[in-house]
């Protein structure tokens, strides 16, 4: 079958405008994915911006939970110390000469001691050079703290834990450390508290566990208020991590935190 | 009066615009389009005299401006991918391929000839040189204002252009063989002035995004 002339005319008519029709979509194409571009990176701009107030609040929460100890350490120890002291010299009578020899050797004792209470609370105050002295080192300082009190049988383990590169990271799981420990002090009516800090090629993990009274997992994560259960899955999702809660009425409670290590 | 044609007035137009818009341009390679557009117009002159005036076949002439369109669009598409780390030897291999190609069809048409076949394969490579960007332009995270990106729209009316004079170039001896059949102009004329109004107003677009551009940093 011949094909006429006007046939190829139309035919080179017709390629020419469906070749200038492609690029128009192409165009269009590139035009639509860039504005996808945009928005992408105008969220990870909020991501970012979202994640340094939040680390910021994290770092004023552990400042403030600092203040708090050192408050409750000055009113309950050394102010009871201090007191002690006044007390003693208070009683100290001149004329009887027998009991001034072991007033003042009690007094210098307690002296010393609030001297050491004192020495103990200033290195507290330092809690952001904690930090920096690696997560562990800030754990067994805080759970050194937390022994003093003796209400508690505390246990703290490092498998294979080094160091965290990101200090970023450390502070937000630091401060769910903080979090995790209050809630024990506070509701768990516990008396042993088991620590363990592991870490593989990948990942690192804060288990904190207690024997205390234990709660309904589900019942409490849906309050959604403070600083509780709901804000540690949240915070431990901002370092692309997981927190894993499993508690059982009157069975205590386990808190397991995993973090990736160079995300 | 036969100087103005669509092509005539749409390449003076451009040539205004990047005259204009391009003049204090610190970039070489986009100042360069100026006098591309220059020699463009003139050659595009030149061709309806030798056509209309002196009755001789304006070929040579246009096989002439080949060389320049080539070397000119080749350098421009290297200039603009410059942001990723072209490699130079790339441009050297390919303006090399087309020199051996452009000498041997001329050659072998006995100078008498379009030089259709080597045209063809320019346009195949700058269509892939647009894609090729659009494709950078799509894997990089740094973001541009698209809508108002000289470099987008000079690709965009290039891409235009060569894909859509595609197939004009594939039946370029069958469309030579009749010039015109049933209508005033040919089928490729009028392709052509298409593809030419497109081609100059996306580039006159392009030079104002870059006149605003600049001034925007200055």
């Amino acid at each position: 079958m011949q094909i006429s002339s006007e046939e190829i005319i139309f035919l080179i008519g017709l390629t020419s405008i469906i070749f200038l029709i492609a690029p128009c979509f192409l165009i269009l194409y590139v035009l639509s994915y860039n504005r996808r571009k945009k928005k992408h990176l105008e969220e990870k701009v909020w991501l970012k911006t979202t994640f340094e107030n939040e680390l910021l609040k994290t770092q004023m929460e552990v400042q403030e939970q600092t203040l708090k100890t050192v408050a409750n350490d000055l009113h309950d120890n050394i102010g009871q110390l201090l007191s002690l002291i006044t007390i003693t010299l208070s009683t100290i009578d001149l004329e009887e000469n027998s009991k001034i020899a072991s007033k003042i050797t009690l007094t210098d004792d307690l002296t010393r001691r609030s001297i050491n209470e004192l020495k103990a609370l200033s290195r507290l105050l330092h809690g952001e050079e904690l930090i920096s002295k690696g997560l562990a080192a800030a754990i067994e300082f805080e759970l050194e703290w937390l022994k003093r009190s003796e209400r508690y049988e505390i246990s703290f383990e490092r498998n294979n834990f080094k160091s965290v590169v990101d200090s970023g990271k450390e502070t937000m799981v630091f401060r769910l450390f903080q979090e995790c420990i209050n809630n024990i002090i506070q509701h768990a009516k516990a008396s042993k508290i088991v620590i363990i800090l592991e870490q593989d090629n990948s990942s690192f993990k804060l288990t904190i566990s207690d024997d205390g009274i234990g709660f309904n997992v589900d019942e409490k994560l849906n309050l959604k208020m403070g600083m509780g259960l709901y804000n540690i899955k949240r915070r431990a999702a901002m370092i692309n991590g997981t927190a894993t809660i499993t508690s059982i009425p009157g069975n205590g409670s386990v808190i397991a935190i995993t973090v990736p290590s160079n995300q | 009066m036969i100087f103005i044609t669509f092509n005539t007035v749409s390449e003076l137009a451009c040539f205004l615009a990047g005259l204009i818009f391009l003049f204090k341009d610190k970039d070489p390679a986009w100042r360069l389009l100026i006098w591309y557009l220059l020699f463009t117009c003139i050659v595009e002159v030149a061709g309806i005299y030798i056509r209309t005036s002196l009755h001789v076949s304006n070929i040579p002439l246009y096989n002439l401006s080949v060389i320049p369109e080539c070397f000119v669009t080749s350098y421009f598409f290297y200039s603009l991918y410059k942001t990723y780390h072209p490699k130079i030897k790339w441009l050297i291999i390919w303006l090399s391929i087309f020199l051996i190609m452009y000498f041997t069809e001329l050659i072998l048409n006995h100078f008498n000839n379009f030089v259709s076949i080597t045209a063809s394969v320019m346009s195949v490579v700058f269509v892939l040189a647009s894609l090729y960007y659009y494709y950078l332009k799509l894997k990089d995270e740094h973001f541009e204002r698209l809508l108002f990106y000289a470099p987008f729209w000079w690709v965009s009316g290039t891409l235009f252009f060569y894909f859509g004079s595609t197939a004009c170039n594939l039946f370029f001896d069958y469309l030579i063989k009749y010039p015109s059949i049933s209508y005033e102009f040919s089928i490729r004329y009028i392709i052509f002035c298409i593809l030419d109004v497109i081609l100059y107003s996306f580039w006159s677009y392009a030079f104002i995004c870059r006149y605003l551009q600049r001034k925007s940093y200055s």
